[in-house]
């Protein structure tokens, strides 16, 4: 299924293959639409990759639309410590680097499956190693969506006051995970 | 302060003054202020008013600044590093209703995990909401055992006080008639869900024991009376630590404290600090009681012919250890020597969990507050089910979910997130209670070289679980896992994390009641035996803890305590 996301991307490597250069690259990068308290606007602008990627918009909205990128963003300056935060945005940067390394382009600029592919390898380094950057990604990624608007009342069902307790319902009635 | 004479006097005094308006505080408001007492109800802590106070009732989960609502570590380390050892209690929704650890300082000689909540209702917010009877396999225990020392009443005393309250508060639980668990008055029980149902029919089957749904303080089926004091069913949400905007789970703020407003008879003073009562060595008996005005700083008087002092246990006895005369050189009613002694909780943090094979098609609509409840099995005075290895018993309490979408999945992406858009496996959990025994070493002393930012005396904690708490830790572990395996479950791992006093949130039993003077605190009514017009009526007064969640035992002791209070008042005997 082609989504938003992949299109989005798509285009913005087609900008990468006409060789424009790089300052006018950035330029032509879209606004973040929101100010970055802890993160670099670069690092923010990959956030918004990576948190996508993470939990992408299909048939319901995907982490930027619910706004988790800047809920990531906010928490690592209000709520994570430094030595989560740093770890982070040693992440954020070690992602493009990385990219670079094995693909002489900027993470920004690599297609989806290249990007994607780059994620599931944190992912394993993250499901063995406590701390590691993109396991704190993941985890944020996956707790903003999910307690967001869009995520909890669209991905999962939100039912603020059930009114009612059933204890043995089919769940082809609820059709999705409960919200809370 | 000058002694006051004359209208000044008048002015402060009452009938009866309650220290305290928590669960047991809210008791004697509304009994002698339903009785026709003037009351004065000191309060330590600010004003919660019913739902107006509540400013998280409604807040949706988007609406919170952090990741699961929880607060960052470095507020935890500074302000509560001991009421967030709970790990659940304290988030970003019930903060306002815990005290912060770094205002209100104790000493652990031993660890110690102390939770409160000091404002007007105090933990009655926060509560559990479980509500079980002792029964006379309690009552008579440590007098068969030659445990500590007798209880001074027995199930008959106390039954129609537990009739009286569970009409008052609701109680919604399922009779099952079993001498251990004496059944109440109850409104319709919640349902189990498909896996807690097939537990039962396991555990029943192959076990010969009972499980049941946990009878839980939320109104299933209001009563008139209920419905007049503004509350209403319980509408399934699960939220009830931040106040319920529906009044459907009992605490002070929805229920008694609005019953004994109503009778004009109620005076609450929050942020009133009560530091000792006034004992009057002429007559005997105490007068008043010293506060100081968390406001102003002052200390200042109340006075009344009857005291009901309903702090919570550690409170209550911090109170009495640091009211002294001439009388009392070592703390109000001591002549024992067992105030601040026999500290018991319930310990707990033990137990099994496993996986749920099956039931995929199966979901449940509601967050159910409450779990199920596995009554005591140990040591019910037949052969078969004596111990050798401990004395006394244990319940368990849990229940069976699917897991939801924070729940750990591999890998990134659309079928990950439409993975974790749908509930995950079934999961099952159960954890004992333990009963604690009283030992005079597990004990609280005054600390004066430590003081608070009032300049008060603070509180020494000394009391770990023993021998007999460490041998029925292992058979609640063991058992766990055998009931789980035997219903088909997987995966099933046992824990046990170890259980430092308080964390079970039961602290009780120093200032205990008895039936000699010279070995307790308090008489069969609550009364300190020294000082007749002074009642203590919560968690301190009790003299052994059983396995079962004790809010409705102090309750009952409360409007019982009451009652013999206003009937000694006319008889002139207080």
């Amino acid at each position: 299924m082609q989504t938003r996301r992949d299109t989005l991307l798509t285009f913005g490597a087609l900008w990468t293959a006409l060789a424009i250069p790089a300052a006018a690259a950035a330029q032509a990068t879209p606004a973040l639409g929101w100010s970055p308290k802890a993160l670099s606007a670069d690092q923010a602008r990959r956030l918004e990759v990576v948190a996508e990627l993470i939990m992408p918009a299909s048939d319901t909205p995907g982490a930027r639309e619910a706004g988790v990128p800047a809920f990531i963003d906010r928490n690592l300056a209000e709520w994570s410590g430094a030595a989560q935060r740093d770890a982070v945005k040693a992440g954020l940067d070690r992602i493009d680097a990385d990219a670079r390394a094995a693909h002489g382009q900027p993470f920004l600029a690599l297609a989806p499956a290249q990007q994607a592919a780059l994620l599931a390898r944190y992912d394993g380094e993250a499901r063995a190693q406590r701390g590691h950057f993109f396991g704190v990604l993941k985890d944020l990624t996956t707790v903003g969506y999910f307690t967001s608007e869009a995520g909890a009342t669209k991905a999962a069902r939100y039912d603020p006051v059930p009114g009612d307790y059933k204890g043995c319902v089919p769940l082809k009635e609820i059709g999705r995970v409960w919200a809370l | 302060m000058a002694n006051l004479t004359g209208k000044a006097k008048a002015e402060r005094t009452y009938d009866a003054i309650v220290i305290g308006s928590g669960i047991t505080g809210g008791w004697a408001a509304k009994e002698l202020t339903e009785k026709g007492l003037k009351v004065l109800v000191l309060e330590r802590g600010p004003m919660v008013k019913h739902i107006e106070d509540y400013p998280t009732a409604q807040t949706a989960p988007w609406e919170v600044k952090y990741p699961r609502a929880k607060l960052p570590d470095a507020e935890l380390k500074a302000h509560y590093p001991v009421q967030n050892r709970t790990g659940y209690a304290l988030t970003e929704y019930t903060q306002h209703f815990f005290v912060k650890d770094d205002e209100n300082p104790y000493t652990e000689d031993k660890p110690f995990d102390w939770i409160r909540g000091y404002h007007v209702g105090g933990r009655s917010l926060l509560w559990a909401r479980q509500s079980y009877r002792h029964s006379d396999l309690d009552f008579e225990a440590n007098a068969r055992q030659g445990v500590g020392v007798d209880w001074p009443i027995r199930y008959a005393d106390i039954a129609p006080w537990y009739d009286y309250v569970e009409r008052f508060i609701g109680v919604s639980g399922q009779a099952e008639g079993l001498p251990q668990l004496p059944d109440g008055v109850f409104q319709p029980p919640m349902e189990m869900n498909c896996v807690e149902k097939a537990f039962k029919a396991s555990t029943e089957g192959k076990f010969g024991r009972r499980v049941t749904i946990g009878r839980a303080a939320h109104l299933t089926a209001p009563t008139e009376e209920q419905l007049a004091l503004g509350r209403g069913k319980c509408q399934y949400r699960n939220m009830c630590m931040r106040g319920c905007p529906f009044g459907a789970y009992f605490s002070s703020n929805s229920a008694t404290l609005v019953a004994a407003e109503r009778t004009g008879n109620l005076k609450i003073r929050p942020n009133s600090i009560a530091t000792s009562l006034i004992f009057d060595e002429k007559t005997q008996k105490a007068t008043g009681v010293k506060i100081l005005d968390e406001a102003t700083r002052q200390e200042e008087a109340f006075y009344a012919g009857v005291i009901f002092v309903c702090a919570s246990a550690l409170n209550s006895t911090w109170l009495l250890m640091n009211s002294t005369s001439r009388r009392f050189p070592n703390g109000f009613g001591n002549r024992s020597d067992q105030l601040g002694r026999n500290v018991m909780d319930h310990h707990l943090n033990v137990g099994a969990q496993g996986l749920v094979p099956g039931y995929l098609d199966e979901y449940y609509s509601g967050r159910r507050p409450n779990g199920i409840y596995v009554p005591r099995f140990r040591n019910l005075g037949d052969e078969k089910s004596a111990r050798k290895d401990f004395i006394r018993g244990y319940g368990y309490q849990g229940g069976a979910a699917r897991l939801g979408w924070d729940r750990d999945q591999p890998g990134i992406g659309a079928e990950r997130k439409a993975a974790l858009s749908q509930p995950g496996p079934w999961a099952f959990r159960i954890g004992g209670f333990g009963e604690v025994l009283p030992n005079p070493e597990n004990r609280v002393t005054l600390n004066k070289a430590r003081t608070d930012k009032y300049g008060l005396p603070t509180l020494t904690m000394d009391a770990v679980i023993r021998e007999n708490e460490l041998a029925m830790r292992k058979d609640m572990q063991a058992q766990a896992i055998e009931m789980a395996e035997a219903a088909g479950f997987t995966n099933v791992t046992g824990f046990d994390t170890g259980s430092p006093l308080g964390l079970g949130i039961h602290e009780m039993g120093t200032a205990r009641m008895g039936r000699d003077p010279k070995t307790s605190v308090l008489n069969a009514h609550n009364q300190v035996w020294e000082c007749r017009n002074v009642y203590v009526t919560d968690g301190a007064a009790m003299t052994s803890s059983s396995c079962v969640n004790p809010s409705l035992t102090y309750m009952a002791l409360t409007a019982r305590a009451c009652a013999h209070a206003v009937e000694a008042k006319k008889r002139g005997e207080i």
